[in-house]
């Protein structure tokens, strides 16, 4: 059953990547290059960003400044540059959904935005509420600064895993 | 660019670029730290320079938006110096003949010393006014964006 689900995985890959838009973004000269170079330089846009407030989260910078107000002032431009990461992201896989499912790198690299996904989602849902109470501490709760390095970890192991599946071993 | 060739040459040489050359992994690897330092020095550079457009941290002050990031944003730097150095180590006759490389190496040199200058003295007033605050900004995010982006094309060319 595994096997058949993955079968059609594979199939819908080499559909996706053989559509006009894939073969096009993939066979041109400029528009592939255009495509990454955007989604390595949004690189500093939304990981930059949110580098800075899992910083303050962590306690290690701006300790003397409200964690919310490091947070409310940078969080929209990470999720703008988020936002990027994903559509240029995307049109990227299009073009090579074959070489990236069969990249374990690409597998890797998946997982871990699933994890970073969750990391966030639980801060959001548990955490986000008690922010009043620690907003001024110069080094907040451990579960806020393990959700700080934790976002640190895998962000870092998120492109680490991106780079790395240009390459074929 | 003649009388630099022998030290493309000597770094050809080097053992460490001759081991790095040889191995499958350890360009990856060092590409990725390289990429890791990237983003924590385009990150922090572009904080402040947001902060100089008058976006993000607009409730700090400059000055104190300049000092907080400046260990990481020098920290960075250095790890990406060190590690670029043995990528280029790895591939320096190469590099030699890329005109991507080139532009990269002026772009850097006016980055960093625009950086270690103009800007420095900008970020230091509370109120440096809007004319300098935006221009120093926009030079600072077209020449390191500059330097990023000549250094992707370095690996297309």
């Amino acid at each position: 059953m595994t096997g058949m689900i993955a079968l059609s995985l594979a199939d819908l890959c080499q559909w996706l990547q053989d559509t006009s838009w894939g073969t096009g973004i993939r066979e041109s000269v400029w528009v592939f290059p255009l495509i990454e170079g955007t989604h390595v330089m949004a690189l500093a846009l939304s990981v930059g960003t949110l580098l800075v407030v899992d910083l303050r989260l962590a306690g290690f910078l701006m300790r003397r400044t409200r964690v919310s107000e490091v947070s409310n002032q940078l969080m929209p431009w990470s999720l703008a540059g988020f936002v990027i990461m994903f559509l240029t992201g995307g049109l990227l896989f299009w073009s090579q959904a074959v070489k990236a499912y069969g990249s374990i790198f690409f597998r890797i690299k998946l997982v871990l935005l699933l994890l970073a996904g969750i990391n966030a989602l639980v801060f959001e849902l548990t955490l986000r509420r008690t922010v009043p109470e620690w907003d001024t501490a110069e080094k907040p709760p451990f579960r806020a600064r393990l959700a700080g390095v934790l976002g640190m970890v895998l962000w870092a192991g998120v492109i680490a895993a991106g780079r790395t599946m240009a390459y074929t071993f | 660019m003649h009388a630099l060739l022998p030290f493309f040459q000597w770094a050809d040489g080097t053992a460490v670029g001759q081991a790095i050359r040889n191995s499958r992994v350890l360009f990856p690897i060092i590409e990725s730290v390289h990429l890791l330092a990237l983003t924590v020095l385009l990150g922090t550079i572009l904080v402040v320079d947001m902060r100089l457009l008058g976006a993000g941290l607009r409730k700090q002050s400059l000055p104190f938006v300049a000092r907080s990031l400046a260990s990481l944003t020098l920290w960075s730097l250095l790890t990406m110096l060190a590690t670029g150095f043995l990528l280029f180590s790895s591939e320096a006759m190469k590099s030699y003949d890329s005109p991507p490389f080139r532009f990269k190496m002026v772009a850097l040199g006016l980055a960093l010393l625009f950086h270690w200058t103009v800007l420095r003295g900008t970020v230091k007033a509370e109120t440096p006014g809007r004319v300098r605050s935006v221009a120093t900004a926009l030079v600072s995010l077209t020449l390191w964006f500059g330097v990023a982006v000549a250094g992707r094309a370095i690996g297309f060319y």
